[in-house]
């Protein structure tokens, strides 16, 4: 490689670092101003409704009933409607982030340990998330092979729980819900 | 206008970020930040040791010029050590709270440090050749080498605080921040350099001392300046009043009993499905 090809490169990589770098910082400083507002933006998820999605029972009754290629047909549109779903709990989860980062500067240390809590949970249903969704794109591409969603769920129930906690610490009258009734 | 060496601006940007820089750790030492960040402390007081101790190898007409770059060669590769200790103790320090993540945190960083070691090795191969003495081309390459690691690292850090939400604590943030900004900007110079663009402008000198400072003000500014804590809320929102409006007011969002029978129905749905 041409040594004055391989500087332009790496010019233009540390370039985009560097705005990326400032563009962290500046929208950091913008998300800590609207904090306050995201509760609004959460989106409840119906647990019941992604149980039944992820049921193995329900995707082997399917493969019963159903002839092979519409069974794969009916499978891709579960794992589509799958994916919706994990899509909506890591936003949930990223915007429960932002708001229990903001309880982390609160004076009352129980609000912070319940806000540290939120917030490592929040993670963990990211983190999840990022895990199901591959399995999901992999299933879309194989829909007759098994896939456990299982993780997500459970780290979704247990942010619900952090979640409604911190709310009803900061606000009793305002809690906030990530699941639908 | 061209800067000539030794000038008066030449002289203030060499010397005042590493005075600045010291008078910095000089505070940090006295405060609980030494014990948050020792490795950051470290880095900061040699880096400003490191940089008097060549400007007054430079200035001195007794010292050989080759023990000049001898000296330069040495402070390099120790600082090029902490720089990747930095990152370490950044790294660890925005994972610790969070025991969900740490592991997987790690490894990505890890994985990331790898590539960018493998990467900055092949771009080594490929730099330009250099009529200048081997001790002077080489740093060249080895600055390009270091920049693109600790530049790739520091950008891995972001990208992984971004995409799992982690939150910065401020002085992790101001350190991350100062230093990607002065890492990515010694990055593009040396590489320039490196790739035989760019080569005996003073104005590489000028641009490095010039980003350096702003890092070390940057660094000042998040480290010596504290975070506004907020305000205890008025009592008259912490008890639960009849009179008050919830603004939004969801099927069942009034009363704390009902979430945490919501709450229990939930748990027992997921955990038998978790066990199934």
């Amino acid at each position: 490689m041409n040594p004055s090809t391989l500087a332009v490169i790496l010019v233009v990589f540390a370039i985009t670092a560097l705005l990326y770098v400032g563009y962290s910082t500046v929208s950091k400083k913008l998300q800590t101003s609207k904090d306050n507002s995201r509760s609004f933006q959460i989106e409840p998820l119906d647990v019941e409704a992604f149980r039944n999605l992820v049921d193995p029972a329900e995707r082997e009754y399917l493969r019963r009933r159903l002839p092979a290629p519409e069974f794969r047909e009916v499978q891709r549109q579960r794992l589509r409607a799958m994916a919706d779903y994990v899509h909506v709990a890591a936003r949930n989860a990223a915007i429960l982030v932002s708001i229990a980062q903001a309880a982390l500067s609160s004076s009352d240390p129980r609000t912070v340990e319940t806000a540290r809590h939120l917030i490592d949970n929040a993670m963990l249903v990211r983190r999840n998330a990022f895990y199901a969704l591959f399995r999901i794109n992999v299933a879309l591409a194989w829909p007759n092979s098994g896939l456990a969603a299982a993780p997500i769920l459970h780290g979704y129930e247990r942010l619900n729980g952090s979640a409604m906690l911190l709310g009803r610490l900061q606000n009793p009258a305002v809690p906030v819900r990530i699941s639908a009734m | 206008m061209t800067p000539q060496a030794h000038s008066l601006l030449w002289d203030y940007l060499w010397l005042a970020p590493h005075i600045l820089a010291l008078a910095l750790v000089g505070v940090l030492l006295r405060r609980e930040f030494r014990r948050h960040y020792p490795i950051f402390c470290t880095y900061l007081l040699f880096a400003g040791v490191e940089g008097l101790c060549l400007f007054a190898l430079d200035v001195s007409p007794k010292v050989d010029p080759v023990a000049w770059w001898q000296a330069l060669w040495v402070g390099t590769v120790i600082e090029g050590i902490l720089k990747f200790a930095v990152i370490g103790e950044l790294l660890h320090r925005q994972l610790r709270s969070w025991p969900s993540i740490a592991k997987l945190g790690r490894n990505l960083v890890s994985g990331a440090g790898v590539l960018l070691v493998f990467l900055a090795a092949v771009a080594a191969a490929f730099s330009a050749h250099d009529n200048a003495p081997w001790y002077i081309g080489s740093i060249h390459v080895l600055f390009q080498t270091i920049y693109f690691a600790a530049a790739g690292l520091i950008l891995s850090l972001f990208v992984l605080a971004a995409w799992l939400h982690i939150p910065w604590e401020r002085q992790g943030y101001g350190i991350a921040f100062g230093a990607g900004l002065v890492w990515c900007e010694h990055l593009a110079m040396w590489a320039l350099v490196a790739g035989g663009i760019l080569r005996n402008s003073p104005w590489i000198d000028i641009a490095n001392m010039a980003t350096y400072h702003v890092s070390v003000l940057i660094w000042s500014y998040y480290l010596l300046t504290s975070e506004r804590k907020s305000l205890p809320k008025d009592d008259s929102r912490h008890r639960h009043d009849d009179s008050y409006d919830p603004p939004n007011s969801g099927p069942s969002s009034g009363e704390p009993d009902d979430h945490e029978e919501t709450l229990n129905d939930w748990n027992r749905e997921l955990e038998r499905l978790i066990h199934q």
